[in-house]
């Protein structure tokens, strides 16, 4: 009987542990519109990153579970240098300023958008920050994550792999 | 083998005590600390799915200094329910209906404010009211929550609460909230429920800011002075 219990709590255990990041796999869902600024005032979209994996998350400078994941997104993008992957944070309606007293504070490699009237966070339905899109190279919607996770490690990387994977050639380390 | 027996009545004793004292506490009005003032406003505070936090209740004191006399209300300790937003959705409107009506009785201008997701309790109480009930009411409503779903990529549904023709509502809505974007729609849901709505963006406060763990300097000040934020605000508004 106590082996048994021992089983089950193991299970619940490791079962817990790998849905911990909550990746909800999505059928290849065409994207919003993205139409935000960098912080020098240059439009983007998301047809500037046609052809790459893309980490497009959603995050505001006075929400802690976003600035917790911040540093991870950043060794994610230093992981995976020389492949096609793109992290894109686009800040959910804040001012240049506010945006920019964070980032003094924390280099981040990986560029930064501004959505600071908030209609990217209204077009894309994001009702809790952080909130992450993983798109395939197509630009297609394949996961979407709430709340915050370790980018470099576990199932986030290996969702990303899976994404790279799809990709002929290129995708390989 | 006496002792045992002793001890498995004062159990029983214990139990029947915690349900007698659960069911009590779900009859009839619920249990509110209350803070007289002379004046001729009574607000009627009700605190939000995490509880009552100190700075609430500093804050109804000084109110209650000031004139305006305050009910506070801790809904999830009143109903003995875990501290969740569900927990809101399932009290009994008539219990806060009946609180509302009680308030009106004693003469005096009743301003409801509610934090996050009470404000559906007390929506739901509201909309239970005569319409001249109603009219005479005032709701103030802190970052009011009122979905039922609020998915990625997926349109929001919102909770029904009930017909507010007549009611004046003003939402309080902290600038530094994922909500903050969303407030056009919640203001819309809340018009077309029929209630009178207006809103103020808080500047460079985060939601729950009286009761944050790591609270930003300008959070905490806010904190200590959230009667005068509240008394201007029901200045401003001019609800009367």
């Amino acid at each position: 009987m106590k082996r048994l219990l021992t089983v089950l709590a193991l299970g619940l255990l490791f079962n817990a542990g790998g849905q911990a990041a909550g990746f909800e796999a999505r059928e290849r869902l065409p994207a919003p519109e993205l139409r935000a600024s960098d912080l020098k005032g240059a439009s983007k979209t998301l047809a500037d990153y046609r052809g790459k994996v893309v980490v497009l998350n959603f995050w505001a400078s006075w929400c802690p579970p976003c600035l917790r994941e911040m540093p991870s997104l950043e060794r994610l993008r230093l992981k995976m240098a020389g492949r096609p992957l793109e992290i894109v944070a686009v800040d959910s309606a804040e001012t240049l300023e506010e945006v920019s007293a964070y980032l003094s504070r924390m280099k981040l490699g990986f560029p930064v958008l501004l959505d600071a009237d908030g209609s990217n966070t209204r077009r894309w339905k994001v009702f809790a920050l952080p909130t992450t899109f993983l798109l395939d190279a197509e630009g297609r919607i394949r996961y979407v994550l709430t709340g915050p996770t370790e980018w470099d490690e576990g199932e986030a990387l290996r969702v990303i792999e899976s994404l790279l994977a799809e990709l002929p050639q290129q995708g390989k380390p | 083998m006496r002792d045992i027996g002793l001890r498995m009545h004062f159990f029983r004793f214990l139990l029947l005590s915690l349900w007698a004292a659960a069911f009590g506490a779900q009859a009839g009005l619920p249990d509110y600390q209350s803070f007289p003032a002379s004046g001729d406003r009574l607000v009627l505070w009700v605190a939000s799915e995490r509880g009552r936090a100190e700075p609430e209740l500093r804050a109804a004191q000084r109110l209650a200094e000031q004139g305006t006399e305050v009910w506070s209300l801790d809904l999830v300790n009143a109903y003995f329910l875990p501290q969740l937003p569900s927990s809101m959705d399932e009290l009994p409107p008539q219990d806060l209906a009946d609180w509302l009506r009680a308030a009106q009785a004693g003469g005096k201008r009743v301003v409801v404010y509610a934090v996050a997701r009470a404000a559906v309790p007390v929506l739901r109480a509201v909309a239970l009211l005569d319409p001249a009930q109603r009219n005479r009411l005032c709701v103030m409503l802190m970052y009011p929550n009122l979905y039922t779903a609020a998915e990625p990529l997926a349109e929001p549904d919102y909770l029904d609460v009930g017909k507010l023709s007549g009611l004046r509502v003003r939402v309080l809505q902290p600038r530094r909230s994922a909500a903050t974007p969303w407030l056009p729609g919640q203001l819309d849901r809340l018009a077309l429920h029929g209630a009178e709505v207006s809103s103020v963006i808080l500047e460079n406060l985060r939601e729950g800011y009286w009761a944050r763990e790591t609270p930003t300097e300008f959070e905490v000040a806010e904190s200590q002075r959230m009667d005068a934020m509240l008394l201007r605000e029901l200045n401003t508004w001019g609800c009367k």
